[in-house]
């Protein structure tokens, strides 16, 4: 769906001149979620505005579907939410909405029942929607955001930090969005530093560090992203615990809030942990997995 | 287009504090309309500064033009959309003003007569000055950021009007006769009220004010065409 092949991308004049981007080749297949993981300034903003069309590459090739980024075809079924929402506040919500339905090409005389049912999709009040923006917080310009992100149910999604400053609940109401999407079949490329939310719904995460791509990762299907277990047990039984682990090979080290973290190469692993401390009668009071992307963040994806 | 005009039109009158401006502005417009109908609203060079500022700079850097962009629709749509739209917003303006000067002359002189058709041509001519205007307007801020648009354009207006004069004044006849030909090539003085009138429609003062207009809206299409916007920083 997406082949970005060899992009280069630089900043600036003359001798002050700043590369964004040093040769990043990429492909997401089409019903692929692939989130884009990396410190700041690694590229990551870069390589979405020339995905996007917004930039244009020094070198290198940017494909939609086989059509340049910015081809009108690919803008069709292209929904794109920013980071930064500061635009638009003397517009109401509504006005807002359904401006980008009409610009999306959706029917005119449809607006109003679709604004309604997008503002619905991410739990915005219809009280809201008479707002404008400028009295929105940050959480409902996220949720409105991601609602014009969503309108004519685009297949390709290009969404950056979309649940930034954003209540839990915000947080779930996005994640279901981007699900809902998935569900559909549509194409995602998430940009985002919550790496529990990236890990929940991505199905591959891409690291960019210096402009470059430095490790792409699979989190689901045949060849996963290494995980890591976090056992919470009494405070006072940590040691113990400890030891029950390693009886059993497993090489566990406890954090500072107590919590035991070891890795495991399946969840088959967390459940002979879990079973070995309880044998040794030690009661576990919270047990989960999640794919070690923490550290991969930390190694810059050199793991 | 069409929702281009209509978000500008929502953008410049859905903001309480532009309304007011362009409230009070109407005003003054309209009480010196209702005592010299022709020249009063031809001078709205205010209110379509106040329009028309950071028309597309101020969309590029807030990051609107950006989601704007990623929808199906030309960049080309979007940039003369923007102009029709100062025109459209320049257009209710005037037509306010001219609506409250009508007021005015009513109620002090008792009559509208013979003001209609003198106001009407008022804002006709507002509006053709107004073309030319919010393409060198357009034209600045497809590449200048925030409101540099309209400081760009007033230094360019003031140093077209004073360099003839300055280099007269330093016995410069060249650069003086040079001076001028600048000025009436990019801000050519047409007589509105005689053109409307019927008179010296197809005279050289009006084929130059059309070419202005073509030449500033082609070269703002064209920088528009090959600009990049990111929408943020890495």
């Amino acid at each position: 769906m997406i082949v970005v092949a060899d992009l280069f991308k630089s900043y600036g004049r003359f001798g002050r001149r700043a590369q964004a981007l040093s040769g990043v080749s990429l492909e997401v297949r089409r019903g692929e979620t692939v989130g884009l993981i990396g410190p700041n300034g690694a590229g990551k903003t870069t390589l979405l505005s020339c995905l996007l069309g917004f930039l244009r590459p020094d070198r290198g090739t940017v494909t939609v579907g086989g059509l340049a980024p910015d081809d009108l075809a690919v803008r069709a079924m292209t929904g794109y939410m920013p980071e930064r929402l500061g635009f638009d506040r003397d517009l109401t919500g509504a006005a807002f909405l359904s401006h980008h339905w009409r610009l999306a090409g959706g029917d005119p005389r449809d607006t109003g029942r679709q604004v309604a049912a997008a503002a619905a999709r991410v739990e915005l009040p219809g009280e809201a929607l008479l707002r404008k923006l400028s009295g929105y917080s940050r959480g409902m310009l996220q949720r409105i955001g991601v609602a014009q992100a969503m309108l004519r149910d685009p297949q390709l999604l290009f969404l950056d930090e979309p649940a930034s400053g954003t209540d839990p609940l915000g947080v779930a109401i996005v994640r279901d969005r981007i699900l809902e999407a998935k569900g559909r079949g549509a194409t995602i490329v998430l940009n985002s530093h919550q790496l529990p939310e990236v890990e929940r719904v991505c199905d591959r995460v891409v690291f960019l560090s210096g402009g470059r791509v430095t490790q792409s990762q699979a989190l689901r299907g045949p060849d996963p992203a290494p995980r890591r277990a976090s056992v919470r047990v009494p405070g006072d039984r940590a040691d113990a615990a400890i030891a029950a682990l390693a009886r059993d090979g497993v090489a566990a080290h406890a954090l500072p809030d107590g919590t035991l973290s070891f890795p495991i190469s399946a969840e088959e692993d967390l459940a002979r942990a879990v079973k070995a401390l309880a044998l040794a009668d030690i009661p576990v009071l919270d047990a989960r997995s999640s794919a070690d992307l923490e550290e991969m963040f930390r190694t810059g994806g050199r793991t | 287009m069409i929702e281009m005009v209509r978000r500008f039109l929502r953008q410049r009158f859905g903001s309480p504090a532009m309304a007011t401006a362009l409230g009070v502005l109407a005003l003054m417009t309209a009480a010196q309309a209702a005592t010299d109908p022709e020249g009063a609203l031809s001078t709205g060079f205010i209110a379509l500064a106040l329009i028309g500022a950071g028309v597309v700079s101020r969309d590029a850097s807030s990051g609107a033009l950006q989601m704007i962009l990623a929808r199906p629709i030309k960049r080309s749509a979007y940039l003369f959309g923007r102009y029709a739209g100062i025109i459209a917003t320049f257009g209710v303006f005037q037509l306010v003003a001219a609506a409250l000067a009508l007021v005015i002359r009513l109620l002090v002189r008792g009559s509208l007569e013979p003001a209609v058709p003198e106001i009407a041509r008022g804002i006709a001519a507002g509006l053709a000055n107004a073309l030319l205007l919010a393409a060198i307007l357009l034209f600045f801020s497809t590449f200048l950021p925030g409101y540099a648009d309209i400081l760009a354009m007033l230094m360019g207006l003031g140093a077209l009007a004073l360099f003839p004069g300055i280099a007269a004044q330093l016995r410069l006849p060249t650069a003086a006769r040079f001076g001028e030909q600048l000025r009436e090539n990019i801000l050519p003085r047409v007589d509105w009220s005689e053109v409307l009138r019927g008179r010296h429609t197809l005279g050289e003062p009006t084929g130059q004010f059309v070419l202005a207009v073509v030449v500033f809206l082609t070269l703002a299409a064209l920088i528009f065409s090959r600009r990049e916007f990111s929408y943020g920083r890495d």
